[in-house]
C-alpha cells in the first residue's frame, strides 16, 4: 500500500463505484429471486403456523435460534476489527474495517429477523418492548430474554452508527466526483462534510470514543447471547463458560466470515494493492488463536461433564459425540479446532484457495456449532421419555437459504454504492508526500 | 464563515501545510480554517484545539442512559411486581445488563450528535473556500487578511509552497 499516492487511493476505491458489469446484475438478481422465495416462505409459515416447520416437542428451539446465534456471532468480528484493532493501532485493519463493519450491520439486523421469524405470531413482537399499556404489563427485566432485546438493538444502533460515522468523510469523497442526482445523494449523506480542521478534531475524538465504547460492547452481546441459553438448566445448555466461549465463537465465526467475503471482493474489484496478502494473513494468524479458545472450551466442556459428576450432563456429552447428532458434532470439532491449525503453515495461510476453503469450513463449523448445542441439547434433556429428534423441513431450509441471500445482496449493494474500504483511513496510513529539506530550492518544480 | 477578506492557500504536500500553518501563528495572522484530506492531530496541535467536548456529551449520554434503562426497570417491577425465580421484586444484579445497555445506547448516540453538531453539521451548501481536490490529496489553509496584509500573507503562504493561493473574500 505504501507506493500508493492519495490520488490513487481515491481512484482504487471509488473505481468499484462505477457501473458494473452484466455478472453482478445477474448474481444480484439471482439473490433477489431466493430472498423472494424465503418471503414467501415466511408469509405461508405465518398463515399457517409454526406446524409447518420440524419445530416439534422438545426440540422447540431449533434453526431459527440456530441462525440467531449464528448471525449475531457473524457480526462479532466486524467490531472487533474495527473498534478493538483500532484501540490496538493495528495497522493491519484498515483495509479491511470497513467491509467488515458492513458485515456486522447486515449480520445483526439478520439476527434479529431471525427472531421474528422464530416467534411464529410476529404481529405480537411489541409485546417485548417495554412500553405502558393499559393491562400494566411490564417484560421482566431480570430475564434474559430481556437482556437480548437490549442487547441487540443496541448494539444494530451502535454498529449502524459507528458505521456510518467512518462513511461520512469518504461519502464527501464520492459525492466530490459524482455528478447530477449522484451528487446530491451522496451530498445529502455526507452532511455537507468539508474535511476542515475542527470537523476531523471532533470527528477523531468522536470515533475513538465510539471505538471505546464499542469494544465492551461486542464482549457483551454474545455474553448477553449465551445466558439465554446458560440460565435455563437444560443439561448443555447450563454453563458457566458458555460467555466467554459463545465470544470466541463468535470472533471465530466473524473473521471466517471476513475472509469469505473480502477474497472474492479482492479479486472482483482489483483491489490487490489495498487489501494485502498480508492482511489477509492477519487475519488467518487471529483465526489460530480463536481457533485454539474454541477447541479449548470443546475440550473444557468435556472436563466440566464429567468432574460435575451429574449424570444428565455426562449424557448429554456423551449423545453429542456418539448420539444422533453425531455426524454434526464430529464436523464441529474438525471445521472450527482442528482445519484452522492448518494456519501454522505459512504457505497454507498465504495461498487465497487455501484460506478460502478453510474459512468456507469455519463458517459450516460454526454454524454447526450452534446446531449441536441449541438443537442436540434439547433433544435429549433428562428423562428418555422425554426426548426427540428434531429434522429439518423445506420450510425452515428455504428461510435459511434466504438469509444467506439476503446477506450477500446486501453485501453486493453495499460494494457497489459505497466506498468498501476507508478511504481517509487509508491515506493516514500512507507515509505523507513531503517536500522534505531543502524544500525551497525545489519550489515550482 | 468566511469574513470579508480572506486568502486561501492550496497545497500539495504535508510538511509545507505545517511549515505555512507555524509561518503564519508565528507572524500572527489568523488561520480560520484548514482543509485536509484525512485526519492529522499535528495540525490541531499548531492550531491549539483544546480536546474536545464531545467526551463531555458521551459521559452525559452514559450516564442518562444507563440510570434511565434501570430507572424504567425499577418503575416497570415496582408497577408489576411478580416474582420470579426467587428473586426479590428489585434485584440489583440482573439489572447490570439493562444499565450496562442503556449507558452504551446513549452514550454512542450523545457522541455522534454532539460531534455533527460540533462540526458544525449538517450543512446544505459547503464553504465557498472549498475545493474538491481537498477530499482527495490537496490541502488548504484559509486565513483571514485585511487589504493590507493580503501581499504579506500571499507571499508567506507561495514561501512555504502552497500551489495555489486564492481570494476567497465573502
Amino acid at each position: 500500500m505504501e507506493h500508493l499516492s492519495y490520488q490513487d487511493v481515491n481512484r482504487e476505491i471509488l473505481r468499484t463505484l462505477s457501473r458494473p458489469r452484466r455478472s453482478y446484475y445477474l448474481m444480484v438478481g439471482a439473490l433477489f429471486l431466493g430472498i423472494l422465495w424465503a418471503a414467501i416462505v415466511w408469509y405461508y409459515q405465518i398463515v399457517t403456523g409454526l406446524g409447518v416447520t420440524g419445530l416439534l416437542h422438545p426440540a422447540m428451539w431449533a434453526p431459527y435460534l440456530v441462525q440467531f446465534v449464528f448471525w449475531v456471532g457473524i457480526a462479532h468480528s466486524g467490531t472487533l476489527i474495527s473498534a478493538i484493532l483500532y484501540l490496538f493501532r493495528a495497522r493491519w485493519r484498515t483495509a479491511i474495517a470497513r467491509s467488515s463493519e458492513a458485515m456486522t450491520v447486515f449480520a445483526v439486523m439478520i439476527a434479529g429477523l431471525m427472531v421474528f421469524v422464530h416467534l411464529g405470531r410476529v404481529w405480537i413482537l411489541y409485546w417485548i418492548i417495554p412500553y405502558p399499556n393499559q393491562r400494566t404489563l411490564w417484560p421482566n427485566f431480570q430475564s434474559p430474554l430481556i437482556f437480548d432485546f437490549l442487547a441487540v438493538s443496541t448494539y444494530l444502533t451502535v454498529s449502524v452508527l459507528f458505521w456510518y460515522t467512518g462513511l461520512v468523510p469518504d461519502l464527501a469523497a464520492v459525492r466530490d466526483r459524482a455528478q447530477g442526482v449522484r451528487r446530491k445523494i451522496y451530498g445529502f449523506f455526507s452532511l455537507g462534510w468539508a474535511g476542515t480542521d475542527r470537523q476531523w478534531h471532533h470527528y477523531g475524538t468522536a470515533y475513538l470514543l465510539l471505538a471505546g465504547l464499542a469494544t465492551p460492547l461486542v464482549v457483551s452481546v454474545h455474553s448477553v447471547v449465551s445466558w439465554d441459553f446458560a440460565l435455563a438448566i437444560i443439561p448443555g445448555y447450563h454453563s458457566t463458560i458458555f460467555a466467554p466461549y459463545f465470544v470466541a465463537g463468535a470472533i471465530h465465526s466473524g473473521l471466517a466470515m471476513v475472509l469469505t467475503l473480502l477474497i472474492p471482493l479482492r479479486h472482483f474489484f482489483r483491489f490487490e494493492k489495498i487489501i494485502t496478502l498480508r492482511d489477509l494473513e492477519a487475519v488467518a494468524k487471529t483465526t489460530i488463536l480463536t481457533g485454539l479458545i474454541i477447541g479449548y472450551s470443546y475440550i473444557i466442556e468435556y472436563f466440566m461433564a464429567w468432574y460435575s459428576g451429574n449424570v444428565f450432563e455426562k449424557q448429554t456429552f456423551i449423545f453429542r459425540a456418539i448420539g444422533h447428532h453425531a455426524f454434526m458434532f464430529w464436523l464441529m470439532v474438525f471445521c472450527n479446532a482442528v482445519a484452522p491449525l492448518l494456519f501454522f503453515f505459512k504457505k497454507i495461510r498465504t495461498s487465497l484457495g487455501s484460506v478460502f476453503t478453510i474459512a468456507i469450513l469455519i463458517n459450516i463449523g460454526m454454524w454447526t456449532e450452534r446446531f449441536v448445542i441449541i438443537i442436540g441439547s434439547m433433544a435429549q434433556d433428562f428423562l428418555p421419555y422425554n426426548w426427540g429428534f428434531y429434522t429439518p423441513r423445506w420450510v425452515e431450509l428455504s428461510i435459511i437459504v434466504g438469509s444467506f441471500c439476503l446477506f450477500l445482496f446486501l453485501f453486493l449493494l453495499f460494494a457497489k454504492f459505497l466506498p468498501s474500504v476507508s478511504i481517509a483511513e487509508v491515506k493516514e496510513d500512507l507515509t505523507p508526500l513531503l517536500r522534505g529539506k531543502g524544500k525551497r530550492d525545489h519550489h515550482g518544480a | 464563515m468566511v469574513p470579508d477578506a480572506a486568502l486561501l492557500g492550496i497545497f500539495s504536500h504535508l510538511d509545507d501545510v505545517l511549515d505555512a500553518l507555524r509561518g503564519m501563528k508565528k507572524e500572527g495572522f489568523k488561520v480560520l480554517t484548514v482543509f485536509s484530506p484525512f485526519h492529522f492531530s499535528e495540525i490541531q496541535e499548531i492550531l491549539g484545539h483544546k480536546p474536545s467536548i464531545v467526551r463531555y456529551s458521551t459521559l452525559a449520554g452514559g450516564i442518562l442512559g444507563g440510570t434511565g434503562l434501570v430507572g424504567l426497570a425499577v418503575y416497570a417491577h415496582l408497577s408489576f411486581k411478580l416474582i420470579t425465580s426467587g428473586k426479590p421484586i428489585l434485584a440489583w444484579i440482573p439489572f447490570a445488563v439493562p444499565f450496562f445497555e442503556g449507558m452504551v445506547l446513549l452514550a454512542v448516540i450523545f457522541t455522534v450528535v454532539a460531534w455533527v453538531l460540533k462540526g458544525r453539521l449538517p450543512r446544505v451548501r459547503l464553504p465557498s473556500a472549498y475545493d474538491h481536490r481537498f477530499s482527495e490529496d490537496r490541502f488548504g489553509i484559509l486565513v483571514s487578511c485585511s487589504d493590507g496584509q493580503r501581499g504579506i500573507i500571499s507571499k508567506l503562504l507561495q514561501d512555504e509552497g502552497a500551489e495555489e493561493v486564492r481570494d476567497v473574500s465573502g
